[in-house]
């Protein structure tokens, strides 16, 4: 993988991947090449921050041709006009468009749809969920948490499972955490507010609010918060310091993990690793509501930059990995979740995911998916969150606080935006 | 041509390339900045004039303006009174003459050949909460861990500590250096009226290095409040944890480059650089005064 800049003649493909992904990514690039041999891919794997390397790039004439989008940085560069409105050419490509529609499922589809423009094929489900030592869980007599959306568990019964599963020493310290976030923890921690029966965003696109002022949303996330704060169940920062929240389930050191299928191939190439996945919980307001447990539409996508110089090889790789095929392909190789319904109930999916019981969390996750806020400025957004939530989840500050604390301030950015 | 004009001619031969490069990358810059404070840019569309919107809305409408104008001071203080009083004392050591004091002088001066990068991630392992070097050894003195980066007020005395560290070694050479242009005589002289080590160094040594002291107050300023890399790598790109370490630096890295709000990181950028402008006067007229009394 090179960086970008040279003056080729091949498709530059930017992405993101941690290094076990990225081997699994590269396999989907060869079969794309190995399609069509007159295209050649340079791939730009990014490092950092990947919306401002994006930025960066773009904005100095060196946009790679095809990039990944994610649900909440993609709209600032469509807003920007970055990236091509892919319904030029799906018009053109009316055989394609129809197939792709009629397998897509529409809550991905639509998550990059922004202001009339399509700017990115969905390509993974990338929602979280939970992972689970299904060793530890047998070895304690615990019962193994919930498999299946429909049927989820409630917030009281995974505080006790975590609890259960939470081991100290003599000194207290703690040597076995019931739960660990692999996620970002504003973002889970909103999660958890969603599944307590409140959607993020009013609406999810282009919001013109958050629910940072919703007593249910707030008490989600102060569970979520009291999991370290509180109940000492789950690492606070300090604890993840000198060992990652990955490496602490990696190395059996955590009972249950949250994240999404970006971990899957972390996880599945550890030794003596043994895990299932299993649905989040649900607060008592979603439970009253009799809501099914939820995870995020978290979502990745591939964009074309409208700019590209390999607009036509560009739209070859995209139907590639977005279509049908490319979908099977990512499907079996256990890369992604597919986003779309003929490559998720597979045999190649299910064969490249043996390990894993509770396959439905997987394929049933991307219909059980709350939408994730969508604004071309979402950066600010995050900044706020990140700002105000910090002290919510070190335990300074209650969830409340951030009715007055965050809410008018991201309406205030939001009505601006 | 005679030869003045000449020489005048092959002169300004000899400085047109630093002179072009000063133009291309110190003139263009500061104008084309100062051009866009007065602008709303994103980089990808053309730019809007918004008159002082930009500076407007700094000043009143910005609460991490405050933030960061508050954590910058808190930082410039916390490093730049240890940096001068920590060099004092390094240099006044290793103004000795003394078998081997070639060899302490290199080691005190070993930081400043290491990157702010480098310093900044072995200081990440140092201040670790549960496995660092710092708080392994506090617990020998029963003192319970510190969160040094995981917690606001801590993160930023983490920091300052690192700068610190990290600018003394340059503030000791310039002291140094300083040091041993004071005459022994007067060393002398006062030894012989009776005054002691101490004394000779706080009513000799100081007021005669002076100048050097006022030139390594003002570097010092100037480099805290530009401090961004050591942040950036420390602390995380957006002066964490929360607000903890959120600096001027860091603000305008934000607003540029996670933000896309050129414009808006050109005022900020020209707001420090006049602030640094008057300190910076005040401080050479301070010394200057001080060396006329002198």
């Amino acid at each position: 993988m090179s960086a970008c800049g040279s003056d080729d003649d091949a498709l530059t493909f930017f992405f993101a991947a941690n290094p076990e992904e990225a081997d699994a990514r590269m396999r989907i690039v060869n079969a794309f090449q190995r399609e069509h041999p007159g295209i050649r891919v340079r791939t730009i794997l990014a490092g950092g921050d990947p919306t401002q390397q994006m930025s960066t790039f773009c904005a100095g004439g060196k946009c790679p041709d095809v990039l990944m989008a994610w649900e909440f940085n993609y709209a600032g560069l469509a807003d920007r006009g970055v990236l091509l409105d892919l319904n030029t050419l799906l018009d053109r490509d009316r055989q394609f468009a129809a197939a792709l529609r009629a397998d897509s499922i529409p809550a991905l589809y639509e998550t990059f749809g922004f202001n009339g423009g399509q700017y990115a094929f969905p390509e993974q489900w990338s929602g979280a969920f939970l992972f689970y030592n299904t060793r530890i869980f047998a070895e304690a007599g615990v019962a193994p948490p919930p498999g299946r959306w429909e049927t989820p568990w409630t917030f009281d019964e995974f505080l006790a499972t975590a609890a259960a599963l939470t081991r100290r020493s003599g000194s207290g310290r703690v040597t076995q955490w019931g739960f660990v976030d692999t996620w970002s923890p504003p973002y889970s921690a909103a999660l958890f507010g969603m599944n307590n029966g409140v959607p993020w965003a009013v609406p999810r696109v282009n919001p013109t609010h958050l629910n940072f002022d919703d007593d249910d949303f707030l008490a989600g996330i102060q569970f979520y918060a009291d999991l370290a704060g509180v109940h000492r169940v789950a690492p606070a920062a300090a604890d993840t310091q000198s060992i990652s929240t990955m490496g602490l389930f990696t190395a059996g050191n955590a009972a249950m993990a949250l994240g999404g299928h970006w971990r899957y191939q972390t996880f599945v190439q550890a030794d003596d690793l043994e895990f299932d996945v299993a649905v989040l919980p649900t607060g008592p307001a979603a439970a009253a509501k009799g809501m099914a447990a939820q995870s995020a539409i978290g979502s990745t996508g591939l964009a074309i930059a409208a700019d590209s110089r390999h607009r036509e090889q560009a739209w070859e790789f995209l139907k590639f990995a977005a279509g049908p095929v490319g979908q099977s392909l990512i499907g079996e190789s256990g890369l992604f979740v597919p986003v779309l319904r003929s490559a998720i109930d597979t045999p190649g999916f299910t064969a490249a995911h043996s390990g894993i019981r509770n396959l439905a969390v997987l394929t049933g996750g991307p219909a059980h998916s709350e939408g994730l806020p969508i604004s071309p400025d979402w950066q600010k957004v995050h900044a706020l969150m990140d700002r105000a939530i910090g002290p919510v989840l070190r335990g300074k500050r209650p969830a409340a606080s951030l009715k007055r604390g965050l809410t008018p301030q991201i309406d205030e950015v939001l009505a601006t935006a | 041509m005679n030869p003045t004009r000449r020489r005048a001619r092959a002169g300004r031969w000899f400085i047109a390339p630093n002179l072009a490069a000063v133009a291309v990358f110190m003139a263009f810059p500061l104008a084309f900045s100062l051009y866009m404070s007065f602008q709303r840019w994103d980089l990808f569309t053309p730019p809007t004039f918004v008159g002082a919107t930009n500076y407007r809305d700094l000043f009143t409408g910005d609460p991490l303006f405050g933030i960061a104008v508050r954590n910058t001071t808190v930082f410039t203080l916390g490093t730049v009174v240890p940096t001068v009083l920590v060099s004092l004392a390094v240099a006044g050591l290793l103004n000795r003459k003394i078998k081997g004091i070639g060899l302490f002088r290199a080691i005190a001066f070993l930081p400043l050949a290491v990157s702010s990068v480098v310093i900044a991630v072995v200081w990440q392992f140092v201040f670790n909460t549960d496995s660092g070097l710092l708080n392994i050894m506090l617990s020998w003195f029963g003192i319970a861990p510190v969160p040094w980066l995981t917690e606001p007020h801590w993160a930023m005395a983490s920091l300052c500590l690192v700068s610190v560290w990290k600018s003394v070694p340059f503030a000791t050479v310039i002291l140094l250096a300083a040091m041993q242009g004071v005459p022994d005589s007067l060393h002398e002289a006062a030894r012989i009226d009776g005054a002691g080590e101490v004394r000779r160094f706080v009513s000799i040594t100081v007021p005669m290095i002076r100048g050097a002291v006022w030139f390594v107050v003002v570097i010092s300023v100037i480099n805290a409040f530009q401090a961004f890399d050591l942040v950036y790598v420390l602390t995380g790109s957006s002066g964490g944890p929360e607000t903890g370490t959120y600096v001027l630096a860091i603000m305008l890295f934000q607003q540029a480059f996670a933000f896309l709000d050129f414009g808006y990181a050109s005022a900020l950028a020209w707001v420090m650089f006049a602030v640094l402008l008057v300190l910076t006067v005040v401080q050479l007229r301070l010394s200057r005064r001080n060396a006329v009394d002198q």
